[in-house]
């Protein structure tokens, strides 16, 4: 709207009337909006020009109300009214700079002045103005007499012209009435002048029917207004517009746009033409409207517009006609659709389709990469900014969409070395036009790419894992690894150090927790097969090993936040445990020193620690390193929220301890499907390496009084084992190990052996690893020599002496193995024995004390205590003697009243003293 | 006070320990005779039903009066005289029998209670104790005086809580037939029992029980021994107390005013509340009874291996 005031578009009455129609109604409902959006360009250009929109609109309403107390002569009010209409004016100081102070403005400060005047000069109805009214009419007089001499130039300059005021009178009334429905009766009544009393009756009915859009006549009103239009200016409009479609519907219905834009560039003609035809069109719209109330095709011209050609129809509206379509132009435009951005009333999706067309625009007119750059930031931006919540995710076609033009982007930005991008380059300091210079443009190539990788993140924490539609969103994780493999060849080349590291994170992000088959069979020598490798063409020819050793060693080296490094070491960590390079892996663990203050770290950072310890702990396991694994899972399994600490999970017991704000956090927290740690593999190898260490040492210890458990896990399932009072073949994970326990408490290895590697555990644990076969022969060997241990501790006492050969026939074992492991108990003060190495034998000293040996032993600790306890009573009572003597002589008749006293409990306390022996009898039994 | 049984009723004890207990279960009987003299005749028995926690409805009086109106109705000594209970490793000392026993001595004065070790006649001695309650523990237990205090006065120790009662065993001649019968009729292996050397699992049952025992009272030891810490400290804090009032007032006096009336002093120092060492002491008797136990066993068990040394030596 302002902007045909700035290009001084006095009399195009109808056209701006029913653009304003349109805006101050377009923020109220969605519906309507929506509706408008789907084939009113108005609208659009109100979104964009929001902020002028306002200001003005409310300069008019403020104006409005003034004329109407002026009618009634309610001076009171009018006075209140002018006084909001200064500081409203202020307020739109910056806009009035820009724009010029608007005429109707101007005009209403004429006018006021001369009604007050007026009204001052005319003493008969002074005298019967109320005390409140005439107080009123001085002060308005003598303010509007100061405010006045700032506008001096402007007023004359309207006193000289009053024609043009009329005019402008007759543009403004519509408009008013237009604005607000409300206000349509006051209009009325006001009466302005006839003129615009005319024309504005035609305006009103199709104000209300357009919006509503129920009545038929609405299309036709809206259509038929379109058409008076027309009949004047399609001619000429059709031959400029050469961009529009041929289509005679989408013709007619862009022909309102075209109007509009036609006028401002030719307003003295249109101005003309319709001054004159004023009444007459009045009267052919009229006659027009009865010919089409009937006819439908206007109507369904009408709706095909309406869900036809948005695109081609912004374009004119984008830019008047035969504008030089130049940068700056379009830089100004697009910061006018920037400027609706975020607010309330705006449809992003149109948003979106704006930027689009502006980019074609901008394609289309050779403007240069650089705008185009700019625009697709933009753009780009703004699908981010389609869903206004942070916590919900980004539909998958939305993201997809975003991914082709970031990749458009970049194909850009690769193809023209001239661009240099920043997010430190100041928005005016931009070079977007073509010269000489190269491109600056303002905006950050790697926020974007990580906030759409982030998005790709969301995205699949809310897809249900097990759907396809899982499956269909993860192949597009190729897509993204593309993307950010690209940046970072770009960036490798422009951008700063810091870039660079964020970049190599993400990369390797995407990579650490990927293991890498190629590599992994090139190991094994078996090159030859094809085999797909679609997903990793991003490492073709290279190992992923040699690239995050690449990335990790650069962040290590440059990277000046600690975060980025410390996520590089786990990520790293990870894929050397991953890929079974357990000294590596351990090594960068150990010196990363991460152990000590990993506690400080955010969240996101634990979980992913978390993740790292895991992967060691099975790698070691992997390699034989039962201790290792055991002391690397020990922290997460030991705690029971293994689930939780991965961010593989929610648990429900925690439902009640947070609200739901933490429990959305958390959500945000947990790692994609496609990403998690196997629980179960996790917990049976942990299982399984406390059952290797736990059974020989309970072996060892038997008697021990003090002796600990390493593992309180693998106790609790032997307990649950014990507990089941039934017991058949084990069905569960844990159920094996549980019988696989038992065996080996035994030193039956054959049975334990079986329990541990079997069909069922095969394919529920063993055949997740890359390595299986190998894994497997580890574990029957670990099985076979901690089995022999065992034996040997529980039978030891036994045996008078047992030859090795025998041994080794027992557990399977070479006779070598037998030795060193039993000459290893022997150095170590477990087994009480020496090696005959003629005969090949081992022969028991028989110095361990026998079962009721070491009872005698405990009983003899057990007493020594409670000897030592008796004697502290026996110490106190010395130490106190004399008070306890005077205690007696003085309080004979407290302790008679005590003895009253212990009377009346004594039920209470023979029960409580029978319950307390029944519970220790418990006691006892779980001793 | 002798009491004299007849074999029916040992016979009787064993069967239905036989037939319903099983490891550290007891089964509990009515013992039914009649005082002859000086000595409690024991003639006959009848087991109390096991129960179960479900009928809980189940009244047991009420079983009893049954059962003893149905033998006198077969002319059968029907009075109460006491009532038996198998043991396990001689762990009986509890105070569930305390109460039972009381309550049975109180209201009939001549019962005993019998304890049957089903252990140890499986290896081949029989082993019947009679018990009753001390005249001393019958007082204290009626006075329901616990405190230390109370049993201090009733000078009481664990060696006086119980006196056993000498059994007599008769058996009549239909009894004696029916052994000589079972005699013949037992296996060979059986009657070697007797001369088991391995002793190491009863001695170890021994002592694990021994070893919980121990522990409890050392728990009750430490319990002691912190409430009369308590209790000093607050003797303690009450002797400043006076003296300070004491003091006060000579103040007082000299200055001619009115002393400080006496307060309370049991409301401000409330003593702490005593631990009841009745339990210590039921504990200390059953550390005791395995000591004997123990003692026994291992005698027995040294006589054996001597005797099996000393066979060898000969071979």
């Amino acid at each position: 709207m302002s902007r045909f005031f700035a290009t001084g578009s006095d009399s195009e009455s109808e056209e701006s009337s029913s653009a304003d129609e349109i805006t101050p109604k377009a923020p109220g409902t969605t519906f309507k909006q929506s509706l408008l959006l789907s084939d009113d360009e108005e609208d659009t250009k109100r979104v964009v020009r929001s902020a002028k929109d306002k200001r003005f609109e409310e300069l008019t309403n403020l104006i409005k109300t003034i004329r109407n107390a002026m009618k009634i002569r309610d001076m009171a009010k009018c006075l209140e009214e002018f006084e909001q209409l200064c500081r409203a004016f202020l307020k739109s100081k910056n806009i009035v700079d820009k724009e010029g102070v608007p005429p109707f403005y101007i005009r209403l400060l004429a006018d006021l002045e001369d009604y007050l005047n007026q009204l001052w000069e005319d003493k008969e109805g002074k005298k019967k103005m109320n005390k409140n009214n005439a107080k009123a009419l001085s002060t308005l007089r003598q303010k509007i007499r100061k405010y006045n001499r700032d506008y001096e130039t402007e007023i004359a300059a309207y006193k000289e012209n009053p024609q043009d005021s009329a005019d402008e009178e007759e543009e403004k009334e519509p408009e008013e009435s237009g604005s607000s429905s409300d206000s349509d009766e006051e209009a009325g009544e006001e009466g302005v002048s006839a003129k615009a009393f005319l024309k504005k009756k035609p305006e009103v009915t199709p104000d209300a029917s357009k919006f509503l859009k129920s009545a038929k006549g609405s299309g036709d009103e809206s259509s038929s207004s379109d058409d008076d239009v027309d009949d004047e200016d399609w001619g000429s409009d059709s031959v400029d517009s050469g961009s529009e479609s041929s289509d005679d519907g989408e013709g007619k219905s862009a022909s309102l746009a075209v109007v509009f834009l036609k006028k401002t560039q030719g307003p003295e003609k249109a101005e003309k033409k319709i001054a004159k035809k004023k009444k007459p069109k009045k009267k052919e719209r009229l006659e027009e409207e009865a010919e089409e109330e009937g006819g439908e095709e206007v109507e369904g011209g009408w709706e095909k517009v309406k869900g036809g050609v948005p695109l081609v129809k912004e374009k004119p509206k984008m830019f008047a006609k035969g504008t030089e379509i130049n940068t700056a132009v379009v830089v100004k435009k697009l910061n006018e659709i920037l400027q609706a951005r975020g607010k309330k009333g705006t449809d992003r999706a149109a948003q979106i389709e704006l930027f689009h067309a502006l980019a074609a625009i901008a394609a289309e007119n050779n403007l240069g990469q650089g705008i185009l750059v700019k625009i697709k930031f933009n753009i780009i931006a703004s699908l981010y900014d389609y869903n206004p919540n942070l916590a919900a995710f980004m539909k998958a076609d939305m993201w997809k969409k975003c991914l082709d033009c970031i990749n458009e982007l970049l194909d850009i930005l690769f193809e023209n070395n001239n661009i240099f991008i920043g997010e430190n380059i100041a928005e005016d300091s931009e070079n977007l036009g073509i010269s000489d210079q190269p491109f600056r443009v303002r905006g950050c190539m790697l926020t974007l790419v990580e906030r759409m990788d982030e998005e790709f993140t969301k995205i699949m924490q809310n897809t249900d894992p097990h759907s396809q539609e899982y499956v269909d969103n993860l192949k597009d994780e190729g897509r993204v690894c593309g993307i950010i493999d690209r940046l970072l060849s770009y960036l490798e080349n422009k951008g700063s150090t810091e870039e660079i590291c964020r970049i190599y994170l993400r990369r390797i992000m995407h990579t650490y927790y990927k293991f890498d088959y190629k590599a992994h069979r090139r190991s094994l020598g078996l090159q030859g097969e094809s085999k797909s490798e679609q997903d990793q063409e991003e490492s073709e020819g290279e190992d992923s090993a040699v690239i995050m050793d690449r990335l990790c060693k650069f962040i290590y080296a440059k990277d000046r936040t600690d975060r980025i490094r410390t996520c590089a070491i786990l990520c790293h960590i990870y894929h050397h445990a991953l890929h079974s390079r357990w000294y590596q892996a351990r090594d960068l663990m150990l010196m990363s020193h991460l152990q000590d203050n990993i506690q400080h770290a955010d969240p996101p950072v634990q979980i992913l620690y978390n993740r790292t310890m895991v992967q060691l702990g099975i790698c070691a396991f992997r390699q034989g390193m039962i201790k290792d694994a055991h002391n690397a899972l020990l922290d997460i399994q030991s705690s029971g929220r293994a689930k939780e600490l991965l961010g593989q999970g929610l648990l429900m017991r925690n439902m009640q301890e947070r609200n739901a704000e933490q429990e959305k956090i958390e959500k945000r927290r947990q790692v994609p499907f496609h990403m998690h740690i196997n629980l179960e593999l996790l917990e049976c190898v942990y299982l399984v390496s406390a059952m290797l260490l736990e059974i020989p040492y309970m072996a060892a210890h038997e008697f021990d009084a003090r002796r600990r458990m390493i593992s309180k896990q693998f106790h609790h399932q032997l307990r649950v084992g014990e507990r089941q009072p039934l017991l058949g073949p084990p069905e569960s994970m844990r159920e094996h190990v549980v019988a696989a326990s038992k065996a080996m408490k035994m030193g039956d290895w054959r049975t334990c052996h079986s329990f541990i590697i079997n069909e069922k555990m095969n394919s529920k644990v063993w055949d997740l690893f890359p390595e299986t076969l190998r894994v497997r022969e580890m574990l029957v060997r670990k099985i076979q020599e901690e089995s022999l241990r065992t034996y040997l501790f529980t039978y030891s006492s036994v045996y008078d002496s047992i030859s090795m050969e025998t041994l080794s026939d027992m557990f399977e074992l070479e006779i070598p193995t037998v030795h060193s492991i039993i000459s290893k108990m022997i150095i170590n003060e477990e087994l009480m024995a020496s090696l005959d190495q003629p005969t090949q034998t081992v022969v028991m000293h028989r110095t361990e004390p026998t079962s009721l040996q070491n009872m005698a032993l405990q009983l003899a600790e057990k007493l020594g205590s409670l000897v030592e306890n008796n004697e502290r009573v026996f110490d106190l009572k010395q130490g106190v003697y004399g008070g306890y003597f005077n205690r007696d002589q003085k309080g004979g008749y407290q302790q008679k009243q005590g003895y009253q006293r212990d009377q009346k409990g004594g039920y209470q306390q023979k029960q409580g003293g029978y319950q307390r022996g029944g519970y220790r009898n418990q006691n006892q039994s779980n001793y | 006070n002798i009491s004299r049984k007849l074999t029916p009723v040992v016979l009787k004890i064993i069967k239905h320990y036989q037939e319903e207990g099983q490891g550290s279960e007891v089964v509990q009987g009515v013992l039914l005779g009649l005082v002859v003299d000086d000595r409690l005749e024991i003639t006959n028995c009848f087991p109390f039903p096991q129960h179960t926690e479900d009928d809980a409805d189940f009244d047991e009086v009420q079983y009893q009066m049954e059962m003893m109106r149905s033998l006198r109705h077969v002319n059968i000594d029907h009075l109460h005289v006491g009532w038996y209970q198998s043991t396990y490793y001689g762990s009986f000392v509890s105070r569930a029998l305390l109460d039972s026993q009381f309550s049975y001595q109180h209201a009939i004065e001549e019962s005993v209670v019998l304890i049957y070790d089903p252990i140890k006649t499986a290896q081949g001695s029989l082993s019947l104790k009679a018990y009753r309650l001390t005249p001393k523990l019958m007082e204290i237990c009626k006075e329901k005086d616990f405190t230390p205090e109370g049993l201090k006065k009733a000078n009481i120790g664990f060696e006086h809580m119980f006196e056993e009662v000498p059994i007599v065993i008769k058996n009549s001649h239909l009894i004696n037939v029916l052994m000589w019968e079972l005699e013949d009729k037992s296996t060979v292996a059986d009657k070697h029992e007797l001369l088991n050397l391995s002793s190491s699992n009863h001695l170890e049952k021994s002592l694990q029980l021994l070893m919980d025992r121990v522990d409890d009272m050392s728990q009750d030891i430490v319990k002691y021994n912190t409430y009369s810490r308590n209790l000093s400290k607050q003797q303690q804090q009450k002797h400043q107390y006076l003296q300070r009032r004491q003091q006060e007032n000579a103040q007082r006096q000299s200055r001619g005013e009115p002393p400080l009336p006496e307060e309370d002093i049991n409301k401000m120092f409330k003593p702490p509340q005593p631990p009841p060492r009745m339990d210590t002491l039921l504990i200390a008797g059953q550390i005791n009874n395995y000591c004997q136990n123990v003692k026994e066993f291992t005698s027995q068990n040294l006589g054996k291996l001597f005797m099996a040394e000393a066979l060898q030596g000969h071979n």
